[in-house]
């Protein structure tokens, strides 16, 4: 196993800055530039207002756990919750492009799954029965990785 | 942190420095309210300060800018950095907003809108 760390906050959107510096600094440990790291950042951002937003419903609710991994090919970060299920199918799907043609109506639901998919290389949401959520998202260090 | 005030006419502009997150979205929110309120609908976002966006952040942008245009206005953008320019265009929202490099020539566009 290479090297772990892990980080522990109440949930609550102030706490969410300390918590993407933390991984900010992890990415940066493993080698990200800038722009990598301000990906890695920023998914981490869009997670953890996702659980206080949709999971726990609310500020103060419940603790965010947010541990990073740095292994030979790739970098891990794995957000842990311990609210009820989080689903992300039943968020709806932002339409990108925008039609243009119908911007009035522009929809700006779905955004913050869409970036961490869009940011990371693999995102997977796990619900463990009256323990909480753990999503896991995963960034190669090298872009020649296969993942499985 | 988010200031605002008037430029020429009914043109109000607003500056956004620093992380447009979930702790300074609010107050991008009520700012734009404010203005609102006082039928302010044509305004300019200046972002040259802004140095993270993130969708909550988006999502305010996008509110104001159907709020605006609902009354008769518009927001346009300027000075986006490069990082706050890729999460703009990941989402297409580059093709939504007028956007320009920076707050003179967003003025120009809107004086020569009206």
């Amino acid at each position: 196993m290479g090297l772990r760390k892990e980080l522990s906050v109440p949930g609550h959107y102030d706490q969410i800055r300390r918590l993407c510096a933390f991984v900010g600094e992890g990415a940066r440990e493993a080698g990200f530039d800038d722009d990598a790291v301000f990906q890695v950042e920023l998914a981490c951002d869009e997670a953890c207002t996702n659980i206080i937003e949709h999971t726990y419903e609310g500020e103060g609710v419940g603790e965010i756990q947010v541990t990073w991994q740095i292994n030979t090919d790739l970098f891990t970060v794995i957000i842990r919750d311990y609210g009820p299920r989080f689903d992300p199918s039943g968020i709806p799907s932002p339409a990108v492009p925008p039609d243009l043609e119908d911007i009035e109506e522009l929809p700006v639901g779905g955004l913050g799954v869409f970036f961490m998919r869009r940011l990371m290389d693999k995102v997977t949401f796990d619900y463990h029965q009256g323990k909480g959520n753990v999503l896991t998202m995963v960034k190669r260090r090298t872009q020649d990785e296969e993942l499985p | 942190m988010i200031r605002h005030h008037a430029l020429s006419g009914d043109l109000w502009l607003i500056t956004v420095d620093g992380r447009l997150d979930q702790n300074v979205t609010p107050d991008l929110e009520e700012t734009f309210n404010e203005l609102f309120e006082a039928g302010h609908t044509k305004l300019i976002v200046d972002l040259s300060g802004a140095t993270y966006i993130n969708s909550g952040g988006l999502r305010c942008l996008v509110a104001a800018w159907r709020r605006a245009r609902q009354h008769g206005g518009d927001v346009y953008l300027c000075g986006l950095r490069s990082r706050v320019n890729e999460v703009f265009s990941m989402v297409g929202f580059d093709k939504v907003f007028k956007v320009y490099p920076g707050r003179a020539e967003a003025t120009a566009a809107w004086q020569e809108a009206v």
